[in-house]
This record gives C-alpha cells, structure tokens and sequence, in this order.
C-alpha cells in the first residue's frame, strides 16, 4: 500500500481496512439492536455519518487550539451539538423516531465519534478528517444494511421500505428468532466468522503456510 | 402495591427483564472489550456499579432542579449529562487515587473507559425520563430513590451478565472450536444463547 495519503485513500480505508464494526468492533451497540429493518439502518447509517463528518471537520479546524488535559471533554461537547441538531430533526418525523429515537442520543456515546475524533481528527488536516468521517461512515452504514437484509428478510420474509414490499420470499415460517435480541447477536457472529474465513484464507495463499 | 414490593419490582426489570446488555444491546463495547477474563470483568463490574449509581444520583439532580425548572431539558439534556458522566468520571479517579491506592490499582484503568460507555448514559437518561429506552413504566415518573434503585438494578444487571460470560469465554479458551469461528464469532455465538435464556425472564409479574 502507497505510503502517500490521498483523499481517496483515506475514504476508502474507512470501508474495508479499518471498518468500524468488523475490523475496530467499535459502535456494536447501535448496530445491533436498530438492524431489524433495512430502513431504520439507513436513518441510523445517515444519522452517524453526519455526526461523524461534521465533528471531524470542527475538532480538526480546531485541533491547535485544544488544551491537551481537556480534549476529551471539549471532543464531547462538539459532538454533543451535532447529535442534538439530529436528535431535534428526527422529531419533526414522529414515525421514524418512535422506532429510532432512543438511538440517536445514544450517538453520543458512540465509540465510532469519540475514537474517530481522539484517534483521527485531533491529529490530520481537516479535508482528510472530512473524508475520514465519511469513509468510516460509510463502512459503519454498508454492515449496518448486509445485517438488516439478512435479518428482515429472513426474520420476516419479505423487505419493507417506506411503505413498499420491494422484495417477498412469500414464506410462511419464517424464522423470527432473526429479527428477536438473539437473533443479532447470531447475525453478527455470522458475519465476522465470514471476515475471519475469509482473512485465513488470504493468508494462506499469500503465504503458502498449510496449519 | 406496597412500597417495598414497587422498589423491587424497579430493581428485577432494570436488573433482568430489560438486561441492559442481551436485552437493550446497551454497553456491548465494554462488553466484548473486557469479557475475556474473569479478573477484569470483575474490576469492571466494580466501578460501573459505583460510576453508574453517582451518575444517575447527579443527573436526578440536574434534571429536576436546573433543567427542568428552567425548561432547557429537552435540548440541553445530552451535553449535560454527558459532561456530568465525564466530570464525574474524572473526580471519583482523582479522590480514589488520593485516598485508597489499592482500589485505585483495582478501579483505575476502567474509570476513563466509563466515560464513553453507552451503558452509563442510558441510566442516567432513564432514570430522568423512565421508559425512553424501552417501552416499559412509560408515562412514569421515577423519585429520587426509585431512580437511584434502578440504576443499581441497571448496574447489577451489567455485572451479573459481564461476570458469567468472562467465566464462559475462560472455559471456551480450550474448547474445539472450528478455526474461523475463533475469538469474536463465538462469544456473540455465546451471547445469542445468553440472550435466549434471558428473553424468558419477559412477561415475569407483567414488567
């Protein structure tokens, strides 16, 4: 891999190398209990990559101004705000709230932001902590949708979105265990054993080691 | 309903029927982080009773004496609670540090992590605003002592969950497992079952 930093490389990264729920398992809690409908994801997914591009880009435009000792507290109240703006729009759409609403205060406390700001943002120039937040947004956003697929069309048999049936397996038992508490956990299992798999396998490969 | 009967019916749904972790998936960060040995799921355990109880006690406060009074509550709630956590978290390490050097050693290194632990957030918010984070006791509002009961509940529920699962992944450490399902896919595995049993403490005196 190129040494340089590029804007594209520094959103691509965010994607696959560095996703934030796969590969840093940071923000897990959100992920799981909102993945029982595909739409709910995209709300969340839109949700955290506003929060999280745009407090890169302030704690980035800020960084030579922070004290070090109280970084932390300042990191929090910048995404703070930013959470507030999205927590007080999403209540203009009562429906959707109703189902997410307890998620979005919680952003606050997301790893994902807090570990993107401390790690990321505190330390690069602000175009590539804005393609950081995006990349890394992004990431979070595309497992957030693999998992709500998987769980809302076979937990329930069939997706929909705003209002739509767009895809119906016309089953009549579905599993429903899926889109249940446990069922998220399964899915996650699922997908980093399908991550693991896949890494070994590469391994093995490349470096022609047989165990 | 007598008064000790509702006070443990507050404690037994925070603490089992809506389990923070397997029920709400609230917390998982620290969850899966520090699982991995009995040793420091316990220290853990330790400080978030002690963390979350405090949090929630100030944030009772907060709430009820300057927010709502001045009615700012429903935007200011976030960055005040989360400060409150943050300011907090910072003086309990500073005092223990000062005053009792083997707790600190104990406590220490999980005291910065509470910070951004979401499980501490939600009880300060919940036990504010009952049912914000579940659709249960909704329309309900918490005094200062059914509050502070149900985050001790939220907290004893955390460990309880936290210190079973560290003594499951120590025991699943040896256990055959296929290759790829290694290390992370088999605690959520774990988890999944976990959850399972949990799900069944639902419907228990009509929490």
């Amino acid at each position: 891999m190129e040494e340089k930093k590029t804007l594209w490389g520094e959103f691509k990264k965010g994607i696959i190398d560095t996703n934030p729920l796969l590969v840093l398992m940071v923000g897990l809690c959100s992920s799981l209990a909102v993945s029982t409908r595909v739409e709910n994801c995209i709300f969340m997914g839109v949700a955290v990559i506003f929060v999280l591009t745009c407090s890169n880009v302030i704690i980035a435009l800020i960084r030579k101004f922070i004290p070090d000792q109280i970084r932390i507290p300042i990191f929090i109240v910048v995404i703070a705000s930013f959470v507030t703006i999205v927590d007080l729009t999403l209540k203009t759409m009562p429906a959707v709230y109703e189902r997410l609403g307890v998620w979005i205060p919680l952003i606050v406390v997301n790893c994902i932001i807090l570990a993107r700001a401390e790690g990321y943002a505190s330390r690069n120039e602000v175009r590539y902590a804005a393609m950081d937040g995006l990349g890394i947004g992004l990431g979070y956003l595309l497992v957030l949708l693999v998992m709500s697929v998987f769980r809302e069309l076979f937990g329930t048999g069939k997706i929909v979105l705003f209002d739509t049936t767009v895809l119906d397996l016309k089953t009549k038992s579905a599993p429903v265990i899926l889109i249940m508490f446990p069922g998220a956990f399964i899915t996650y299992a699922l997908l980093s054993a399908l991550l693991q798999w896949y890494q070994l396998r590469r391994k093995r490969f490349k470096g022609g080691e047989s165990e | 309903m007598n008064e000790a009967w509702r006070y443990f019916l507050v404690f037994f749904g925070a603490a089992l029927v809506s389990n923070i972790l397997l029920i709400r998936f609230i917390g998982l960060c620290p969850f899966f982080g520090v699982s991995d040995s009995l040793e420091t799921s316990l220290g853990m355990s330790i400080s978030v009773i002690f963390v979350m109880t405090m949090a929630s006690s100030v944030s009772w406060i907060a709430w009820n004496l300057v927010l709502e009074p001045l009615g700012v509550g429903e935007f200011l709630y976030i960055p005040a609670f989360i400060l409150i956590i943050a300011s907090l978290v910072q003086f309990v390490e500073m005092v223990i540090k000062k005053t009792s050097p083997p707790l600190y050693r104990a406590m220490g290194i999980y005291l910065p992590l509470i910070t951004t632990n979401c499980a501490v957030f939600a009880a300060a918010t919940e036990s504010v605003k009952p049912g914000f984070f579940t659709k249960l006791n909704i329309a309900y509002h918490y005094g200062f002592l059914e509050a502070v009961v149900y985050s001790v509940g939220i907290a004893v529920g955390f460990s309880l969950v936290l210190i079973f699962f560290a003594a499951i992944r120590e025991r699943l450490k040896d256990a055959p497992i296929p290759k790829f399902f290694r290390g992370v896919p088999i605690a959520f595995i774990t988890a999944a079952l976990f959850s399972l049993a949990f799900m069944g403490f639902a419907g228990m005196f009509n929490l």
